[in-house]
Protein backbone atom coordinates (compact mmCIF):
# COMPACT_ATOMS: atom_id res chain seq x y z
CA UNK A 1 0.00 0.00 0.00
CA UNK A 2 2.78 2.57 1.05
CA UNK A 3 4.94 1.50 -1.99
CA UNK A 4 2.15 1.86 -4.36
CA UNK A 5 1.24 5.60 -2.93
CA UNK A 6 4.97 6.33 -3.45
CA UNK A 7 4.93 4.79 -6.87
CA UNK A 8 2.46 7.10 -7.51
CA UNK A 9 3.65 10.53 -6.24
CA UNK A 10 6.51 9.50 -8.25
CA UNK A 11 4.85 9.31 -11.45
CA UNK A 12 3.48 12.42 -10.86
CA UNK A 13 6.75 14.45 -9.89
CA UNK A 14 8.61 12.62 -12.83
CA UNK A 15 5.58 13.69 -15.29
CA UNK A 16 5.96 17.27 -13.78
CA UNK A 17 9.94 17.51 -14.09
CA UNK A 18 9.59 15.97 -17.86
CA UNK A 19 6.64 18.69 -18.74
CA UNK A 20 8.75 21.71 -17.63
CA UNK A 21 11.96 20.68 -18.69
CA UNK A 22 10.72 19.61 -21.94
CA UNK A 23 8.88 23.29 -22.16
CA UNK A 24 11.70 25.19 -21.23
CA UNK A 25 14.07 23.03 -23.81
CA UNK A 26 12.18 23.36 -26.81
CA UNK A 27 11.11 27.10 -26.33
CA UNK A 28 14.73 27.85 -26.40
CA UNK A 29 16.06 25.70 -29.45
CA UNK A 30 16.03 27.46 -32.84
CA UNK A 31 14.52 25.38 -35.70
CA UNK A 32 17.35 26.65 -38.50
CA UNK A 33 20.58 27.82 -36.61
CA UNK A 34 20.85 31.57 -36.25
CA UNK A 35 17.79 32.29 -37.93
CA UNK A 36 16.06 35.06 -35.56
CA UNK A 37 12.41 33.76 -34.61
CA UNK A 38 12.53 30.58 -35.72
CA UNK A 39 12.03 28.33 -32.41
CA UNK A 40 10.96 24.99 -32.38
CA UNK A 41 8.31 26.75 -30.50
CA UNK A 42 7.89 29.79 -30.34
CA UNK A 43 7.78 31.29 -26.72
CA UNK A 44 6.18 34.36 -27.72
CA UNK A 45 2.84 32.19 -27.72
CA UNK A 46 3.40 30.19 -24.54
CA UNK A 47 6.20 31.81 -22.70
CA UNK A 48 9.23 29.64 -20.69
CA UNK A 49 8.97 28.06 -17.69
CA UNK A 50 11.94 30.71 -16.43
CA UNK A 51 10.75 33.35 -17.91
CA UNK A 52 7.38 32.72 -15.91
CA UNK A 53 9.19 32.78 -12.74
CA UNK A 54 11.32 35.76 -13.44
CA UNK A 55 7.38 37.89 -14.30
CA UNK A 56 6.32 36.44 -10.88
CA UNK A 57 8.96 37.28 -9.15
CA UNK A 58 8.82 40.82 -10.71
CA UNK A 59 4.60 41.19 -9.72
CA UNK A 60 5.18 39.74 -6.69
CA UNK A 61 7.55 42.83 -5.80
CA UNK A 62 6.37 46.14 -4.69
CA UNK A 63 8.48 47.31 -7.64
CA UNK A 64 4.56 46.95 -9.35
CA UNK A 65 1.60 49.10 -8.58
CA UNK A 66 -0.74 46.32 -8.58
CA UNK A 67 1.47 43.22 -7.06
CA UNK A 68 0.03 39.98 -7.97
CA UNK A 69 -0.65 39.41 -4.04
CA UNK A 70 -3.44 41.81 -4.49
CA UNK A 71 -4.86 40.59 -7.88
CA UNK A 72 -4.83 37.23 -6.11
CA UNK A 73 -6.52 38.48 -3.32
CA UNK A 74 -9.45 40.20 -5.04
CA UNK A 75 -10.16 37.06 -7.06
CA UNK A 76 -10.36 34.88 -4.00
CA UNK A 77 -12.47 37.39 -2.19
CA UNK A 78 -15.06 37.61 -5.07
CA UNK A 79 -15.07 33.76 -5.16
CA UNK A 80 -15.37 33.12 -1.41
CA UNK A 81 -17.99 36.18 -0.66
CA UNK A 82 -19.82 34.68 -4.30
CA UNK A 83 -19.30 30.96 -2.93
CA UNK A 84 -20.95 31.85 0.17
CA UNK A 85 -24.02 33.50 -0.93
CA UNK A 86 -24.20 31.61 -3.69
CA UNK A 87 -24.27 28.21 -0.98
CA UNK A 88 -26.36 29.78 1.40
CA UNK A 89 -29.33 31.14 -0.39
CA UNK A 90 -29.72 28.53 -2.62
CA UNK A 91 -29.60 25.99 0.37
CA UNK A 92 -32.35 28.27 1.76
CA UNK A 93 -34.20 27.88 -1.32
CA UNK A 94 -33.50 24.38 -2.05
CA UNK A 95 -35.21 23.67 1.05
CA UNK A 96 -37.80 25.84 1.17
CA UNK A 97 -38.81 24.69 -2.68
CA UNK A 98 -38.28 20.78 -1.90
CA UNK A 99 -40.43 21.09 1.04
CA UNK A 100 -43.33 22.45 -0.26
CA UNK A 101 -44.82 21.10 -3.63
CA UNK A 102 -47.21 23.91 -4.34
CA UNK A 103 -43.87 26.70 -4.52
CA UNK A 104 -42.15 24.36 -6.08
CA UNK A 105 -44.81 23.90 -8.86
CA UNK A 106 -45.41 27.74 -9.03
CA UNK A 107 -41.52 28.67 -9.37
CA UNK A 108 -40.68 25.96 -11.64
CA UNK A 109 -40.86 27.21 -14.88
CA UNK A 110 -39.14 30.68 -13.62
CA UNK A 111 -36.12 28.89 -12.08
CA UNK A 112 -35.21 26.15 -15.51
CA UNK A 113 -35.73 29.24 -17.58
CA UNK A 114 -33.05 31.59 -15.78
CA UNK A 115 -31.17 28.72 -15.30
CA UNK A 116 -31.03 28.03 -19.16
CA UNK A 117 -29.60 31.22 -19.41
CA UNK A 118 -25.94 31.52 -20.32
CA UNK A 119 -24.34 33.48 -17.31
CA UNK A 120 -21.98 34.87 -19.35
CA UNK A 121 -24.48 36.64 -21.54
CA UNK A 122 -25.59 38.40 -18.07
CA UNK A 123 -22.00 39.93 -17.42
CA UNK A 124 -22.59 43.04 -19.27
CA UNK A 125 -25.89 44.00 -17.99
CA UNK A 126 -24.43 42.80 -14.01
CA UNK A 127 -21.58 45.04 -15.10
CA UNK A 128 -24.07 47.68 -15.43
CA UNK A 129 -25.89 47.50 -12.53
CA UNK A 130 -23.11 46.74 -9.84
CA UNK A 131 -20.13 48.63 -11.49
CA UNK A 132 -17.09 47.48 -11.89
CA UNK A 133 -15.95 46.34 -8.67
CA UNK A 134 -15.84 43.76 -6.49
CA UNK A 135 -19.88 43.60 -6.21
CA UNK A 136 -20.37 42.65 -9.49
CA UNK A 137 -17.67 39.68 -9.29
CA UNK A 138 -19.62 38.50 -6.45
CA UNK A 139 -22.97 38.80 -8.20
CA UNK A 140 -21.84 36.78 -10.94
CA UNK A 141 -20.54 34.11 -8.80
CA UNK A 142 -23.51 33.85 -7.08
CA UNK A 143 -25.58 33.34 -9.93
CA UNK A 144 -23.96 30.14 -10.97
CA UNK A 145 -23.57 28.91 -7.41
CA UNK A 146 -27.14 29.19 -6.44
CA UNK A 147 -28.12 27.25 -8.94
CA UNK A 148 -26.16 24.49 -8.36
CA UNK A 149 -26.48 24.36 -4.73
CA UNK A 150 -30.28 25.29 -5.22
CA UNK A 151 -31.27 21.87 -7.76
CA UNK A 152 -29.13 19.50 -5.43
CA UNK A 153 -30.66 20.26 -1.66
CA UNK A 154 -33.86 20.81 -3.78
CA UNK A 155 -33.24 16.89 -5.38
CA UNK A 156 -31.81 15.87 -1.70
CA UNK A 157 -35.21 17.60 0.35
CA UNK A 158 -37.29 16.15 -1.86
CA UNK A 159 -36.20 12.16 -1.24
CA UNK A 160 -36.31 12.58 2.66
CA UNK A 161 -36.95 8.88 3.62
CA UNK A 162 -40.65 8.58 4.52
CA UNK A 163 -39.62 6.49 7.28
CA UNK A 164 -37.57 8.69 8.88
CA UNK A 165 -39.99 11.73 9.09
CA UNK A 166 -42.23 8.63 10.50
CA UNK A 167 -40.16 8.02 12.92
CA UNK A 168 -39.32 11.13 13.78
CA UNK A 169 -43.08 11.76 14.55
CA UNK A 170 -43.64 8.39 16.33
CA UNK A 171 -40.55 9.86 19.04
CA UNK A 172 -42.77 13.25 19.22
CA UNK A 173 -40.99 15.60 17.46
CA UNK A 174 -42.43 18.68 15.87
CA UNK A 175 -42.59 20.06 12.27
CA UNK A 176 -39.56 22.66 13.10
CA UNK A 177 -37.63 19.62 14.47
CA UNK A 178 -38.53 17.43 12.35
CA UNK A 179 -36.53 20.09 10.01
CA UNK A 180 -33.82 20.44 11.96
CA UNK A 181 -33.10 16.85 12.86
CA UNK A 182 -34.08 14.84 9.70
CA UNK A 183 -34.75 16.90 6.63
CA UNK A 184 -31.69 19.27 7.01
CA UNK A 185 -28.79 16.48 7.80
CA UNK A 186 -30.25 14.19 4.81
CA UNK A 187 -30.61 17.18 2.45
CA UNK A 188 -27.01 17.73 3.25
CA UNK A 189 -25.27 15.21 2.22
CA UNK A 190 -26.43 16.34 -1.32
CA UNK A 191 -25.36 19.94 -0.98
CA UNK A 192 -22.80 18.80 -0.14
CA UNK A 193 -21.99 16.82 -3.48
CA UNK A 194 -22.72 20.37 -5.12
CA UNK A 195 -19.72 22.32 -3.17
CA UNK A 196 -17.27 20.99 -4.96
CA UNK A 197 -18.45 21.74 -8.54
CA UNK A 198 -19.74 24.95 -6.97
CA UNK A 199 -16.62 26.23 -6.18
CA UNK A 200 -14.96 26.37 -9.25
CA UNK A 201 -17.87 27.88 -10.76
CA UNK A 202 -17.60 30.73 -8.90
CA UNK A 203 -14.19 30.98 -9.97
CA UNK A 204 -15.15 30.82 -13.03
CA UNK A 205 -17.54 33.52 -12.51
CA UNK A 206 -15.13 35.72 -11.12
CA UNK A 207 -12.69 35.32 -13.49
CA UNK A 208 -15.05 36.14 -16.40
CA UNK A 209 -16.28 38.81 -14.36
CA UNK A 210 -12.77 40.15 -14.22
CA UNK A 211 -12.04 39.84 -17.82
CA UNK A 212 -14.59 43.14 -18.20
CA UNK A 213 -14.18 44.82 -14.89
CA UNK A 214 -11.09 46.95 -15.92
CA UNK A 215 -8.72 48.00 -13.33
CA UNK A 216 -11.03 48.57 -10.38
CA UNK A 217 -11.96 45.12 -10.32
CA UNK A 218 -8.73 43.82 -10.46
CA UNK A 219 -8.16 40.22 -9.71
CA UNK A 220 -6.02 37.66 -11.86
CA UNK A 221 -8.45 38.19 -14.60
CA UNK A 222 -7.72 41.70 -14.78
CA UNK A 223 -3.78 40.88 -15.09
CA UNK A 224 -4.91 37.95 -18.32
CA UNK A 225 -6.96 40.94 -20.01
CA UNK A 226 -3.73 43.23 -19.48
CA UNK A 227 -1.35 40.83 -20.71
CA UNK A 228 -3.39 40.24 -23.68
CA UNK A 229 -2.92 43.86 -24.51
CA UNK A 230 0.56 44.03 -23.98
CA UNK A 231 1.06 40.46 -25.89
CA UNK A 232 2.75 39.06 -22.55
CA UNK A 233 2.67 35.56 -22.63
CA UNK A 234 4.71 35.23 -19.44
CA UNK A 235 2.26 37.85 -17.78
CA UNK A 236 -0.83 35.72 -18.61
CA UNK A 237 0.89 32.43 -17.65
CA UNK A 238 1.84 33.84 -14.13
CA UNK A 239 -2.35 34.46 -13.45
CA UNK A 240 -3.02 31.02 -15.14
CA UNK A 241 -0.96 29.00 -12.52
CA UNK A 242 -2.47 31.52 -9.78
CA UNK A 243 -5.54 30.47 -10.50
CA UNK A 244 -4.59 27.04 -10.83
CA UNK A 245 -3.06 26.58 -6.92
CA UNK A 246 -6.20 29.08 -5.96
CA UNK A 247 -8.11 26.55 -7.61
CA UNK A 248 -6.42 23.54 -6.18
CA UNK A 249 -6.44 25.20 -2.38
CA UNK A 250 -10.07 25.67 -2.53
CA UNK A 251 -11.32 22.05 -3.83
CA UNK A 252 -9.50 20.71 -0.72
CA UNK A 253 -10.25 23.11 1.90
CA UNK A 254 -14.10 21.80 0.31
CA UNK A 255 -13.56 18.37 0.17
CA UNK A 256 -12.11 18.92 4.33
CA UNK A 257 -15.44 20.55 5.57
CA UNK A 258 -17.21 17.94 3.92
CA UNK A 259 -15.04 14.87 5.28
CA UNK A 260 -15.82 16.55 8.59
CA UNK A 261 -19.49 17.46 8.64
CA UNK A 262 -20.46 14.33 6.34
CA UNK A 263 -18.16 11.99 8.86
CA UNK A 264 -21.39 9.55 9.18
CA UNK A 265 -21.55 8.27 5.69
CA UNK A 266 -19.67 4.70 5.03
CA UNK A 267 -16.73 6.70 2.61
CA UNK A 268 -15.80 8.29 5.45
CA UNK A 269 -16.00 6.04 8.16
CA UNK A 270 -12.08 4.74 9.02
CA UNK A 271 -12.18 1.31 10.54
CA UNK B 1 -61.98 -7.44 36.77
CA UNK B 2 -61.92 -7.56 33.06
CA UNK B 3 -58.76 -5.87 31.33
CA UNK B 4 -59.15 -2.71 29.80
CA UNK B 5 -59.27 -2.63 26.13
CA UNK B 6 -56.77 -0.08 24.68
CA UNK B 7 -56.46 -0.37 20.85
CA UNK B 8 -60.29 -1.02 19.71
CA UNK B 9 -60.37 -2.25 16.01
CA UNK B 10 -63.50 -1.68 14.76
CA UNK B 11 -64.88 -3.57 10.95
CA UNK B 12 -61.68 -1.89 9.62
CA UNK B 13 -61.23 -1.84 5.90
CA UNK B 14 -58.55 -0.43 3.55
CA UNK B 15 -58.64 0.07 -0.31
CA UNK B 16 -55.62 1.48 -2.24
CA UNK B 17 -56.08 2.74 -5.75
CA UNK B 18 -53.17 1.39 -8.02
CA UNK B 19 -54.69 3.28 -11.10
CA UNK B 20 -58.06 3.04 -12.18
CA UNK B 21 -58.41 -0.67 -9.89
CA UNK B 22 -59.16 -0.53 -6.42
CA UNK B 23 -57.39 -2.85 -4.58
CA UNK B 24 -58.91 -3.96 -1.28
CA UNK B 25 -56.13 -4.92 1.31
CA UNK B 26 -57.89 -4.95 4.58
CA UNK B 27 -61.69 -6.51 4.89
CA UNK B 28 -63.81 -5.67 7.81
CA UNK B 29 -61.93 -6.61 10.56
CA UNK B 30 -62.62 -6.76 14.01
CA UNK B 31 -60.48 -7.15 17.34
CA UNK B 32 -59.99 -5.51 20.75
CA UNK B 33 -56.04 -5.35 22.06
CA UNK B 34 -56.13 -5.32 25.71
CA UNK B 35 -53.80 -3.29 28.36
CA UNK B 36 -50.39 -4.86 28.86
CA UNK B 37 -51.09 -7.09 26.42
CA UNK B 38 -48.70 -8.60 23.49
CA UNK B 39 -50.43 -9.55 20.33
CA UNK B 40 -48.85 -10.83 17.13
CA UNK B 41 -50.60 -10.32 13.62
CA UNK B 42 -49.63 -13.16 11.13
CA UNK B 43 -50.71 -14.24 7.74
CA UNK B 44 -49.55 -14.42 4.41
CA UNK B 45 -47.40 -11.49 2.53
CA UNK B 46 -49.97 -9.16 1.58
CA UNK B 47 -52.69 -10.29 3.93
CA UNK B 48 -52.82 -6.16 5.12
CA UNK B 49 -51.43 -6.96 8.59
CA UNK B 50 -48.58 -4.26 7.84
CA UNK B 51 -51.46 -2.00 6.59
CA UNK B 52 -53.72 -2.45 9.96
CA UNK B 53 -50.54 -1.16 12.10
CA UNK B 54 -50.06 2.00 9.72
CA UNK B 55 -53.66 2.37 10.85
CA UNK B 56 -53.74 2.21 14.26
CA UNK B 57 -50.26 4.31 13.76
CA UNK B 58 -52.16 6.94 11.89
CA UNK B 59 -49.76 6.42 8.80
CA UNK B 60 -52.51 5.74 6.48
CA UNK B 61 -56.36 6.15 7.11
CA UNK B 62 -58.85 3.49 6.72
CA UNK B 63 -61.61 3.65 3.96
CA UNK B 64 -63.86 2.34 6.56
CA UNK B 65 -64.36 1.42 10.02
CA UNK B 66 -62.60 3.23 12.87
CA UNK B 67 -59.91 2.43 15.07
CA UNK B 68 -59.58 3.74 18.97
CA UNK B 69 -56.99 3.95 20.94
CA UNK B 70 -57.78 4.41 24.38
CA UNK B 71 -61.56 5.30 23.39
CA UNK B 72 -59.99 8.35 21.44
CA UNK B 73 -60.44 7.72 17.45
CA UNK B 74 -57.37 7.92 15.70
CA UNK B 75 -57.28 10.49 13.20
CA UNK B 76 -54.78 12.38 11.21
CA UNK B 77 -51.66 12.01 14.08
CA UNK B 78 -50.44 9.22 15.66
CA UNK B 79 -51.45 9.31 19.27
CA UNK B 80 -49.01 10.32 21.66
CA UNK B 81 -49.06 7.01 23.61
CA UNK B 82 -47.75 4.77 20.80
CA UNK B 83 -44.15 4.22 19.61
CA UNK B 84 -43.18 2.46 16.45
CA UNK B 85 -40.52 0.46 15.50
CA UNK B 86 -40.47 -0.28 11.51
CA UNK B 87 -39.14 -3.22 9.44
CA UNK B 88 -36.35 -0.57 7.77
CA UNK B 89 -33.80 0.62 9.39
CA UNK B 90 -34.85 4.03 10.21
CA UNK B 91 -31.65 4.55 12.79
CA UNK B 92 -30.66 7.77 11.65
CA UNK B 93 -27.02 7.46 9.79
CA UNK B 94 -25.79 10.70 10.75
CA UNK B 95 -26.27 10.55 14.62
CA UNK B 96 -24.03 8.48 16.80
CA UNK B 97 -25.87 5.55 18.83
CA UNK B 98 -25.88 7.30 21.68
CA UNK B 99 -27.32 10.60 19.64
CA UNK B 100 -30.00 8.39 18.03
CA UNK B 101 -31.22 6.96 21.01
CA UNK B 102 -31.63 10.23 22.75
CA UNK B 103 -33.36 11.25 19.63
CA UNK B 104 -37.01 11.40 21.53
CA UNK B 105 -36.13 12.76 24.32
CA UNK B 106 -34.31 15.45 23.01
CA UNK B 107 -37.71 15.96 21.34
CA UNK B 108 -39.40 16.89 24.29
CA UNK B 109 -36.95 19.07 25.90
CA UNK B 110 -35.42 16.80 28.34
CA UNK B 111 -32.60 18.32 29.83
CA UNK B 112 -28.84 17.39 29.03
CA UNK B 113 -27.82 15.82 31.72
CA UNK B 114 -30.83 13.71 32.69
CA UNK B 115 -30.77 12.55 28.84
CA UNK B 116 -27.15 11.33 29.30
CA UNK B 117 -28.11 8.97 32.37
CA UNK B 118 -31.15 7.92 30.49
CA UNK B 119 -29.65 6.90 27.47
CA UNK B 120 -26.67 5.72 29.37
CA UNK B 121 -28.92 3.39 30.85
CA UNK B 122 -30.72 2.27 27.83
CA UNK B 123 -27.25 1.86 26.13
CA UNK B 124 -26.75 -0.87 28.90
CA UNK B 125 -29.82 -2.73 28.63
CA UNK B 126 -29.18 -2.98 24.74
CA UNK B 127 -25.59 -4.22 25.58
CA UNK B 128 -24.28 -1.98 23.37
CA UNK B 129 -21.84 -0.41 25.50
CA UNK B 130 -18.32 0.77 23.33
CA UNK B 131 -20.56 1.63 20.97
CA UNK B 132 -21.79 5.06 22.01
CA UNK B 133 -20.24 7.11 19.61
CA UNK B 134 -20.38 4.72 16.37
CA UNK B 135 -22.40 6.06 13.50
CA UNK B 136 -24.36 3.30 12.40
CA UNK B 137 -22.89 2.66 8.82
CA UNK B 138 -20.52 1.05 11.10
CA UNK B 139 -22.40 -1.75 13.07
CA UNK B 140 -24.50 -4.41 12.13
CA UNK B 141 -28.12 -4.99 11.08
CA UNK B 142 -28.82 -6.75 14.65
CA UNK B 143 -27.24 -3.61 16.64
CA UNK B 144 -28.88 -1.44 14.21
CA UNK B 145 -32.46 -2.80 15.07
CA UNK B 146 -31.50 -2.48 18.80
CA UNK B 147 -30.75 1.25 18.42
CA UNK B 148 -33.91 1.61 16.77
CA UNK B 149 -35.48 -0.49 19.68
CA UNK B 150 -34.27 1.60 22.44
CA UNK B 151 -34.77 4.77 20.76
CA UNK B 152 -38.39 3.66 20.85
CA UNK B 153 -38.59 2.49 24.27
CA UNK B 154 -36.52 5.83 25.66
CA UNK B 155 -40.05 7.88 25.53
CA UNK B 156 -41.60 4.87 27.23
CA UNK B 157 -44.49 4.37 24.84
CA UNK B 158 -47.57 2.43 26.57
CA UNK B 159 -48.13 0.92 23.26
CA UNK B 160 -45.47 -0.37 21.20
CA UNK B 161 -46.14 -1.08 16.98
CA UNK B 162 -43.51 -3.24 15.71
CA UNK B 163 -43.05 -4.06 12.12
CA UNK B 164 -41.34 -6.68 11.38
CA UNK B 165 -39.06 -5.47 12.53
CA UNK B 166 -36.80 -8.48 12.96
CA UNK B 167 -37.67 -9.81 9.53
CA UNK B 168 -34.04 -9.00 8.17
CA UNK B 169 -31.98 -10.35 10.95
CA UNK B 170 -30.62 -13.99 10.58
CA UNK B 171 -32.11 -16.28 12.59
CA UNK B 172 -29.76 -16.37 15.92
CA UNK B 173 -29.52 -12.38 15.90
CA UNK B 174 -33.04 -13.36 15.80
CA UNK B 175 -33.23 -14.87 18.64
CA UNK B 176 -31.19 -12.69 20.70
CA UNK B 177 -33.09 -9.93 20.33
CA UNK B 178 -36.31 -11.93 21.14
CA UNK B 179 -35.15 -12.58 24.33
CA UNK B 180 -34.04 -9.33 24.91
CA UNK B 181 -37.48 -7.88 23.44
CA UNK B 182 -39.32 -10.10 26.02
CA UNK B 183 -36.62 -9.07 28.86
CA UNK B 184 -37.65 -5.38 28.20
CA UNK B 185 -41.37 -6.07 28.38
CA UNK B 186 -41.35 -7.97 31.21
CA UNK B 187 -39.77 -5.14 32.97
CA UNK B 188 -42.79 -2.49 31.54
CA UNK B 189 -45.13 -4.65 29.93
CA UNK B 190 -46.07 -2.09 27.21
CA UNK B 191 -49.21 -3.02 24.81
CA UNK B 192 -47.25 -4.60 21.71
CA UNK B 193 -48.76 -5.00 18.50
CA UNK B 194 -45.74 -7.34 16.81
CA UNK B 195 -46.66 -7.68 12.44
CA UNK B 196 -44.75 -10.54 11.26
CA UNK B 197 -44.61 -13.46 8.54
CA UNK B 198 -42.41 -15.85 10.97
CA UNK B 199 -45.07 -18.02 12.73
CA UNK B 200 -42.32 -19.20 15.54
CA UNK B 201 -41.45 -15.63 16.19
CA UNK B 202 -45.56 -15.12 17.12
CA UNK B 203 -45.82 -17.71 19.15
CA UNK B 204 -42.26 -17.50 20.90
CA UNK B 205 -43.38 -14.09 21.96
CA UNK B 206 -47.02 -12.81 21.80
CA UNK B 207 -50.14 -13.56 24.41
CA UNK B 208 -52.41 -13.98 21.36
CA UNK B 209 -51.71 -14.58 17.31
CA UNK B 210 -54.34 -13.15 15.39
CA UNK B 211 -54.26 -15.43 12.29
CA UNK B 212 -54.96 -13.00 8.77
CA UNK B 213 -56.63 -14.28 5.43
CA UNK B 214 -55.01 -14.01 2.07
CA UNK B 215 -55.98 -10.67 0.33
CA UNK B 216 -58.11 -9.13 0.67
CA UNK B 217 -57.35 -9.10 4.82
CA UNK B 218 -60.02 -10.61 6.95
CA UNK B 219 -59.84 -11.89 10.33
CA UNK B 220 -59.30 -15.69 9.98
CA UNK B 221 -59.11 -16.49 13.74
CA UNK B 222 -57.40 -14.96 17.26
CA UNK B 223 -55.24 -17.62 19.42
CA UNK B 224 -54.64 -17.19 22.81
CA UNK B 225 -51.36 -18.84 23.23
CA UNK B 226 -50.97 -20.40 26.74
CA UNK B 227 -47.19 -20.97 27.13
CA UNK B 228 -45.82 -19.58 30.45
CA UNK B 229 -44.08 -16.91 31.16
CA UNK B 230 -41.07 -15.54 31.61
CA UNK B 231 -40.32 -17.66 28.65
CA UNK B 232 -37.14 -19.00 27.31
CA UNK B 233 -36.85 -18.38 23.10
CA UNK B 234 -34.65 -21.08 23.05
CA UNK B 235 -36.29 -24.16 24.71
CA UNK B 236 -39.80 -22.82 24.34
CA UNK B 237 -39.58 -24.62 21.02
CA UNK B 238 -38.73 -27.43 22.56
CA UNK B 239 -41.97 -27.75 24.31
CA UNK B 240 -44.85 -29.74 24.03
CA UNK B 241 -47.16 -26.60 24.43
CA UNK B 242 -45.38 -25.19 21.78
CA UNK B 243 -45.28 -27.51 19.29
CA UNK B 244 -49.01 -27.99 20.03
CA UNK B 245 -50.00 -24.56 19.60
CA UNK B 246 -47.80 -24.12 16.62
CA UNK B 247 -49.06 -27.18 14.88
CA UNK B 248 -52.70 -25.66 15.30
CA UNK B 249 -52.00 -21.84 14.11
CA UNK B 250 -49.53 -23.76 11.64
CA UNK B 251 -52.58 -25.86 9.79
CA UNK B 252 -55.05 -22.78 9.40
CA UNK B 253 -52.19 -20.41 8.21
CA UNK B 254 -51.27 -23.44 5.81
CA UNK B 255 -54.79 -23.21 4.76
CA UNK B 256 -54.45 -19.24 3.45
CA UNK B 257 -50.77 -20.37 1.65
CA UNK B 258 -52.51 -23.62 -0.17
CA UNK B 259 -55.61 -21.48 -1.62
CA UNK B 260 -52.86 -19.02 -2.99
CA UNK B 261 -51.48 -21.45 -4.68
CA UNK B 262 -53.79 -23.04 -6.36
Amino acid sequence: MKAGRGGVLFWQLAILIVFIGAWEYLTGIKAISKTPGLYWIDPFFISRPSKIVERFLYLASDKVRLSIWQMALSTIQSTLWGFLVGISTGFVAGLVLGRNDRVARIFDPYIVAFNSLPRIALVPLITMIFGFGLLAKIVLAWSIVFFIVFFNTFQGARSVDADLVNSARFLGARESQIMRTVVIPSALAWTFASLTPSISFALIGVVVGEFIGGESGGGLGYLIILSLGTLNAADMMVALFALGVIGIVMALGIKQIEARLLRWRPEYQKR
Amino acid sequence: MAPRVRISIRDLSKTFSQGLREVPAVSRVSFDIYDKEFVAIVGPSGCGKSTILNMIGALIAPSGGQILVDGTAVAGNAPAQVGYVFQKDTVFPWRTVERNIGLGLEYHGVPAAERAARVGEAIKLAGLQGFEEAFPATLSGGMRQRVALMRSLIVNPEILLMDEPFGALDTHTKLNLHAELLALWEARHQTVVFVTHDLSEAITLADRVVVMTRRPGRLKHVYDVKLPRPRDVIKIRESDEYLREYGQIWHALGEEFQEKAS
